[in-house]
């Protein structure tokens, strides 16, 4: 994982691929539950993976402590980062406590 | 090395090898001036053709119960309006610019494969103008831009009318999908030598995560395309919610790649903006790396608002909270972008010019559209709004904000450095203010005609409803704003015919394609800078000169090739030589072939269709004859006391990562068709009115062992001849195996039943043919590794094609084993019923 990140072009994008899989499993995981009537357990599968997609924006999101990357790449991708965070707890932050299915 | 000629003599020499042959041989250039002028010049026809057509539709609503036009014809005036200025005047217009200024803007001699921008030209021209000859025939597309279904389905609409648009659309697509892959390569990896990609200009920025956009951006099109076509040619029914379609599936398709799309047409012009307003600034732009975070960002969100086109469709609260949330939270990277243009010319000393007018009409416009677009991301004002004229007005403050003013600052700025001649200006400043009030009154207005309730694509309205001078004021606005255009098209020709000749860099910019002679010369760069500080902060005027006196990389012509460099992706350190193709017919042929098939299938002549396609493909097999060599050539010299390798003799060359890019292209469409299928089992209203599709487990088994042996034994092929071991037996033993995954396939289509009775057959039947038609083009790029490796343009060192074989036959057995997967989920129970 680190290796991968070592790449600076991966490192830019690494936040928002995974808010784009979150929001893809969220929006998915709304419409399954949904069509296939999950009941009770449907607010708090969404609470899970709303936090099981927090947990590594959290990681991109902090300063790293390897000296080998470029600077203004470094820093661009840093910014990147916790601007996904930023949407990441924004965008998915409705399934906390909008109505799921209506 | 040798006595370097003068800088007349470099240039005869060099212009020599690079130069296109006069007359009728144009049609064989493949240089990116020349195509990226010509992509130019008909995207502005095609502005053109939409503008009079606009102007139609002015003249329509200028005054209640108008019987100017009757509202059969209505309806393909304003459908071909929308689909002229999106698919035929903007992306091309993107392209062409991309194409005609990245090569020099990056100190290299041509994009990475010439022959693919003139291919990507003529399907353009090809495609564009089936759709304006439907339409002077009367038979043009008459559904919408968008091309909603039912409306576009065969019972509503029976004529060719919608084929039209799918097919036309499609083959011009090819251009925009060939030009995201050129585009995204020739940023990675043809910089010129020193030009990391933290010294990279903010344009090439902007276009290499526009590519990216593109590159995801299109395939969900060109896949809902292909189904509706083969809904409405072969009625399989993917739309059709009697048979287990349904029609929301095609609104998802078309606004996965519709909102992107807006992003894609507006990052190029915020690129042009910030190359443009530092130089009038005469500053550095503010926020380098903020507007890299910012871009990155807008990028990816872009695609998390598709949904907000279909607030109305019936969706719940939480989904459209998501969709909701991120249209808002897009405006935040936009405003990163717009303060630090303002800070940039606010902490400058800005001269005016007449770029500048059109920045500023930018800056009110855009800021404009952006505003009403946050006022639309609100559900409730969206469900109010939705489908009246004030969407119109916004979408046009939008585009016409974000890319025509950008696009008029950039022709200002920039035609000097096509046409060698400056500006009279005597027209420049009254045609900007025609365009500035003639807009703002045509569309402003418009905000009010909707919110008062005023439908869009109507034909016409009574006279009782109060929108009578609101449409009628709309209507001469609009006619300012064509006065307007008209002026900056006479000021254009009046700069070629009178302008005043110039030296280079007249703006005194900062970036390397004023550093090209003016008209540029066909091979960019007699000679190829090494870059040691930010591009956007160079000094052409003092660099060209000496860059034209072969002071640089490859400053002769020694092998009277067309040569230019291959550097690091990151760090931009030279990596190798590229030789590029010369002129050739063979972009005109393929593009003909192509029109052949898709002209077979508008006019329903099917037999005609694969042989149309086979030819295509045939062509593009002829396309690597004469390139590459017969022996490993090692390093040569590039000049500066450097050599490095020829392309073909490193493992990352820009065919292998333009291969992987289309793959990754080809993954997209792939996995919007798995979507598309889960979407129909999840929410399709009859999903289970009909028995589900089955292959038999044993044939599953049999076609996955076939394509992984292919998978595997063209792996071993690669490895085999990496270590310079015989790899013939590994490649003819890969596409017998793919052959029979091929035929496999093709007999277990049969087992899945009548794909025209129900969604429920048909998206496996589409899903099976996918992985059929990968397992095809696996055993043919196998073949054609095999016949480059008996001729010899194969070893240890030169295994492009070794890699390519290993990459599509990999890519071949994934396709297989998720078709089948997605076939055994579609066999289950469904959740409506």
């Amino acid at each position: 994982m680190t290796f991968i990140l070592s790449h600076p072009l991966v490192r830019l994008i690494a936040g928002f691929v995974v808010w784009s899989v979150a929001f893809i499993v969220l929006y998915a995981a709304q419409a399954l539950g949904c069509a296939y009537d999950w009941g009770d357990w449907h607010r708090p599968i969404l609470w899970l993976l709303y936090l099981l997609a927090l947990a590594p924006l959290v990681c991109l999101a902090l300063p790293g402590n390897s000296h080998d990357h470029q600077g203004t790449l470094y820093t661009a991708a840093l910014w990147a980062n916790r601007a996904a965070l930023l949407a990441a707890i924004l965008v998915f932050l409705p399934v906390s406590f909008v109505s799921l299915c209506i | 090395m040798s006595q370097t000629p003068s800088p007349i003599g470099l240039h005869k020499q060099l212009d020599a090898i690079w130069r296109t042959p006069p007359g009728l041989a144009r049609l064989s250039s493949v240089n990116h001036t020349i195509l990226g002028k010509r992509f130019m010049a008909l995207a502005l026809f095609f502005f053109g053709v939409g503008g009079v057509l606009s102007m139609l539709i002015r003249a329509q609503l200028a005054t209640p119960d108008s019987a100017f036009l009757g509202p059969e014809i209505y309806n393909q005036i304003f459908t071909m309006h929308g689909t002229v200025m999106m698919f035929l005047f903007a992306i091309p217009m993107l392209e062409g610019f991309a194409i005609y200024m990245l090569p020099k803007l990056l100190g290299a001699r041509d994009l990475a494969f010439p022959r693919l921008t003139a291919y990507g030209f003529w399907c353009y021209l090809f495609g564009g103008s089936i759709l304006i000859v439907a339409m002077l025939v009367g038979v043009a597309p008459d559904s919408g831009w968008f091309m909603y279904t039912p409306l576009s389905s065969k019972p509503y609409t029976p004529g060719i009318n919608a084929d039209v648009w799918l097919l036309g659309i499609t083959f011009v697509e090819i251009s925009a999908v060939t030009a995201a892959v050129e585009i995204f390569v020739t940023i990675l990896k043809m910089r010129a030598p020193g030009m990391s990609l933290t010294r990279m200009p903010l344009f090439a920025w902007y276009m290499l995560v526009t590519a990216g956009m593109m590159i995801i951006g299109f395939p969900p099109l060109i896949l809902g395309s292909i189904l509706l076509e083969l809904e409405r040619a072969f009625d399989l029914p993917f739309f059709d919610p009697t048979r287990g379609g349904d029609p929301l599936l095609w609104q998802h398709l078309f606004w996965l790649f519709g909102h992107p799309e807006v992003y894609i047409i507006f990052l190029p012009a915020a690129g042009v903006l910030t190359t443009i307003i530092p130089v009038f600034a005469q500053r550095p732009i503010l926020g380098y790396r903020a507007i890299i975070a910012a871009l990155v960002a807008m990028a990816f969100l872009s695609f998390g608002l598709w949904v907000h086109h279909m607030f109305t469709v019936g969706i719940p609260h939480l989904a459209l909270a998501f969709f909701s949330a991120a249209s808002a939270l897009v405006a935040i990277p936009t405003a990163v972008q717009i303060f630090a243009w303002i800070g940039t010319l606010a902490s400058g000393k800005p001269r005016w010019d007449i770029p500048m007018l059109y920045v500023a009409g930018f800056f009110v416009v855009f800021v404009i559209g952006g505003l009403t677009g946050v006022m639309l991301a609100m559900v409730p004002f969206n469900t109010q709004a939705h489908d009246s004229y004030f969407v119109v007005a916004h979408l046009h403050y939008v585009l016409v904000g974000g890319f025509v003013f950008p696009m008029l600052a950039a022709i200002y700025y920039w035609l000097p450095h096509i046409s060698g001649r400056q500006s009279l200006y005597r027209l420049s400043i009254p045609a900007f203010w025609l365009i500035l009030i003639g807009f703002n009154l045509t569309f402003f207005l418009m905000h009010l005609t909707g919110l008062m309730g005023m439908p869009r694509r109507i034909s016409t309205y009574p006279s009782n409803w109060g929108w009578d001078w609101l449409n009628l004021l709309s209507s001469v606005g609009g006619f300012i704003l064509t006065m307007g255009f008209a002026l900056v098209l006479a000021d254009m020709v009046l700069q070629f015919r009178f302008g005043a000749r110039f030296r280079r860099d007249p703006w005194r910019a900062g970036t390397l394609e004023w550093a090209t002679a003016t008209p540029p010369p066909s091979y960019n760069f007699a000679a190829i800078p090494h870059i040691e500080t930010r591009a956007d902060q160079l000094r052409p005027a003092l660099a060209g000169p000496a860059l034209a006196g072969g002071q640089g990389y490859l400053g002769f012509v020694h092998r009277g090739e067309q040569e230019t460099l291959g550097v690091n992706m990151v760090t931009g350190e030279v990596e190798h030589l590229i030789t590029l193709p010369r002129q050739s017919y063979l972009p005109l042929w393929t593009a003909l072939a192509t029109a052949s098939f898709f002209l077979a299938l508008l006019f329903k002549l099917y037999w005609l269709a694969p042989l149309g396609a086979l030819v295509t493909l045939g062509l593009f097999l002829v396309w690597p004859r004469g390139l590459g060599t017969r022996r490993d050539r090692g390093p040569l010299d590039i000049g500066r006391g450097v050599s490095v390798p020829p392309d073909m003799e490193v493992h990352d060359n820009v065919t292998i990562l333009a291969n992987r890019t289309a793959l990754a292209m080809n993954a997209t469409l792939f996995a919007s068709l798995l979507f598309g299928g889960l979407f129909l089992l999840v929410v399709a209203p009859n999903w289970q009115d009909s028995s589900a599709a089955q292959v038999p487990l044993w044939v599953g088994a049999v076609i996955t062992l076939a394509t992984l042996s292919g998978a595997l034994l063209a792996a071993r092929a690669r490895h085999d001849n990496a270590r310079g071991r015989p790899a013939s037996s590994g490649l003819i033993l890969a596409i017998l195996a793919q052959m029979i995954a091929m035929a496999s396939i093709i007999a277990a289509m049969f087992w899945l039943g009548d794909p025209t009775g129900h969604a429920r057959r048909a998206v496996p039947f589409v899903a099976l043919s996918y992985a059929g038609l990968h397992c095809g083009l696996g055993a043919v790029i196998s073949a054609h590794a095999l016949w480059r490796l008996a001729k010899g343009y194969v070893s240890a060192r030169r295994r492009t094609e070794m890699v390519l074989a290993a990459l599509w036959n990999a890519y071949a057995a994934g396709a297989v084993i998720l078709s089948l997967g997605l076939t055994g989920i579609l066999g289950l129970g469904g959740a409506t019923s």
